[in-house]
């Protein structure tokens, strides 16, 4: 078992350099999510650092061990893949044994090693069956089966659950948690679905247009988003933004103000600001509560009753809605006026380059 | 549904008119064949004493037995060798090289437009200068090298199909490139290559221009090639003609009942891809 560690890594498709320069330690046994939406370079980087794509500049070290030009199979890291990835003409116990049978390893000892693995995974009952014959679930399994029985120094996951019907999806999930419990083993694990990249990390990698935009733990993601694009892209439903101007600065609080606010807003203080400021406001969703004086007001455009919570979205300006998620079930209607507030603390400010503040 | 019925009739119609013009020609040398040596049958009268025993005879006059050896070591040595070549060559083209190197391809492609008989007497020339003439290897290697265009082609098409997952999984569990292409990539292609077999061994059965120029002796030519000088030597016997050719026929009727399913598929394989 290793860490990992990448140097200022890049790398270019022709002219396009796709990843911009990444920085990046995972230290041994921890459970690393590179999160971003389509294209954002996310899954290249996992490939870079299989090896089934070349770096063109920087230095990815596993262990200790520079591995730029080491061949995939000599990197000591197994991959699981979006499409699974099996060997349609091998049984599911041939699947997973392909990589010890070609290391040599001998009979009676890969055996026991794919039948632990099968036990591990809840798939004896399906070693003698094709691929063919399983089901997405099943598939998954033998896939992340073949990857345990190398005993690989990192686990690669690809998008492994977005073949997956939802509600299996949450069961595998939570199977992949507890198989890294188990093992111990550093996993690197690329996804779009942020509810996946919350759960499953110990650290997540937010990347957008080949660059690392933050890492950190997921409720530090949440909590301290580190721009724009990190607060829009963590926490469902999305983080509302409002462009505002600051109105007041004193020790204990800073008042902003907008033409979108029925009453101005009060964030916690920080430092560097002055009156003028032309800010962005970031709110959570979740952060806002019904409050007859609270700075956002407006019509009520769209009611969803999902049971523990009510979304309320409420029109600002005809170009302007705020998503509210009120806990419990909420008398709120379509069409009526309504106020909301949120609590000093919970006022997300962000510079002019989208900087947090 | 009651306008489909008449449709019908008129497609099985025209299906059975098209099968009675494809077998006719077989059914009238079929009688032919049975005919009294030395007479001239006339299109499809059944002969009131059918001469099974020509059957027999041609089987001897055209040394059949010897035949079939030299057409068998043919196909040996042109089949085997070819699949091999250009599943290889296939997976290389389809697999490990792109970009820079895809006029490689190409220079297949091009061998597929080269009309066959273009070749012929140059090939005739080298087979000489080679010391190659009249051996079977005179039939053997140019046809290894004829067939590698369509081959390559065929194979590459199989290749291009199949997932790059699978590559770079089979890279990941520890394979070489080598260990790859025989276990996960060649186990994959089987359908690929069993109808590229059969397709080179039925053209290598039937084929006639090649050793009829390059090889003298009818004892080492294929079974084809040895009906031209079958022809030659017993042309006025048009029953024992009729036989010979039924029987130079035979084998490869039979691998068709015997492979009909994948014959099918390897026609439709050719119609799709590509």
């Amino acid at each position: 078992m290793a860490g990992l560690k990448l140097q200022d890594v890049r790398k270019n498709f022709g002219a396009v350099e796709v990843i911009k320069g990444v920085d990046l330690e995972v230290e041994h046994g921890e459970f690393v999510v590179f999160v971003g939406p389509s294209g954002c370079g996310k899954s290249t980087l996992l490939r870079m650092i299989a090896g089934l794509e070349e770096t063109t500049s920087g230095r990815l070290e596993i262990g200790d061990r520079l591995v730029n030009d080491v061949e995939p199979r000599d990197r000591g890291v197994a991959m699981v893949f979006q499409s699974y990835a099996l060997y349609p003409h091998m049984t599911v116990y041939d699947n997973v044994g392909f990589g010890l049978k070609l290391a040599g390893t001998p009979k009676a000892v890969r055996d026991a090693k794919i039948r632990a693995a099968a036990r591990v995974l809840q798939m004896e009952h399906l070693l003698d069956r094709k691929p063919a014959q399983l089901s997405g679930g099943q598939r998954q399994r033998v896939a992340i089966g073949r990857a345990i029985v190398r005993e690989p120094d990192v686990f690669l996951f690809d998008e492994p659950l977005s073949n997956l019907d939802a509600a299996l999806r949450v069961d595998m999930r939570m199977e992949l948690a507890r198989l890294h419990t188990d093992l111990g083993a550093t996993m690197v694990y690329v996804t779009h679905d942020q509810v996946e990249a919350m759960t499953l990390a110990d650290k997540i990698v937010v990347l957008e247009g080949g660059i690392v935009q933050q890492v950190g733990s997921p409720l530090d993601l949440y909590n301290r988003p580190a721009n724009l694009f990190v607060a829009g892209f963590i926490g469902s439903p999305k983080m509302n933004f409002l462009a505002v101007t600051v109105d007041s600065v004193t020790d204990d609080a800073i008042r902003l103000a907008s033409p979108l606010l029925a009453a101005p807003a009060v964030a916690a203080p920080r430092s560097w600001m002055l009156p003028g400021d032309r800010l962005t406001l970031g709110i959570r969703p979740h952060a806002l509560l019904l409050d007859d004086t609270g700075p956002i007001g407006g019509e009520v455009t769209l009611v969803e009753r999902l049971g523990n919570e009510t979304i309320v979205r409420i029109r600002l300006d005809a170009a302007t809605e705020v998503t509210a998620a009120l806990a419990g079930q909420r008398d709120v209607a379509l069409g009526a006026a309504a106020r909301l507030g949120l609590a000093p603390d919970d006022a997300h400010l962000f510079d002019n380059d989208g900087r947090r503040l | 549904m009651t306008a489909a019925k008449p449709k019908t009739w008129l497609a099985r119609l025209l299906l059975a008119l098209l099968m009675t013009v494809t077998l006719l020609p077989f059914l009238s040398m079929f009688t032919a064949a049975l005919a009294p040596s030395g007479s001239y049958p006339n299109g499809l009268s059944w002969p009131a004493d059918p001469q099974w025993s020509n059957f027999a005879r041609a089987f001897e006059a055209a040394n059949m037995g010897q035949l079939v050896l030299s057409s068998t070591l043919i196909v040996l040595g042109v089949v085997p060798v070819s699949v091999l070549a250009a599943t290889m060559a296939g997976y290389g083209l389809a697999k490990l090289t792109g970009g820079r190197n895809r006029w490689i391809y190409l220079v297949f492609v091009a061998g597929l437009t080269l009309p066959f008989e273009a070749v012929i007497t140059p090939l005739y020339y080298e087979v000489r200068a080679f010391g190659l003439l009249n051996t079977r290897f005179a039939i053997i290697l140019p046809l290894i090298g004829l067939y590698m265009p369509f081959s390559v082609y065929w194979m590459r098409a199989h290749f291009l199909n199949v997932p790059n997952d699978l590559t770079e999984a089979a890279q990941l569990d520890g394979a070489t490139r080598w260990k790859e292409f025989w276990l996960v990539q060649v186990p994959l292609a089987r359908p690929a290559i069993m109808s590229l077999t059969i397709l080179l061994f039925l053209w290598t059965w039937n084929q006639f221009l090649l050793p009829v120029v390059l090889v003298k002796d009818p004892s080492r030519r294929t079974m084809a090639g040895a009906l031209g000088a079958f022809q030659g030597q017993w042309g006025t016997d048009v029953p024992l003609l009729c036989a010979g050719s039924l029987l130079i026929l035979a084998p490869t009727v039979l691998l068709f009942l015997a492979f009909q399913r994948h014959f099918v598929a390897a026609l439709l394989q050719g119609s799709v891809k590509g």
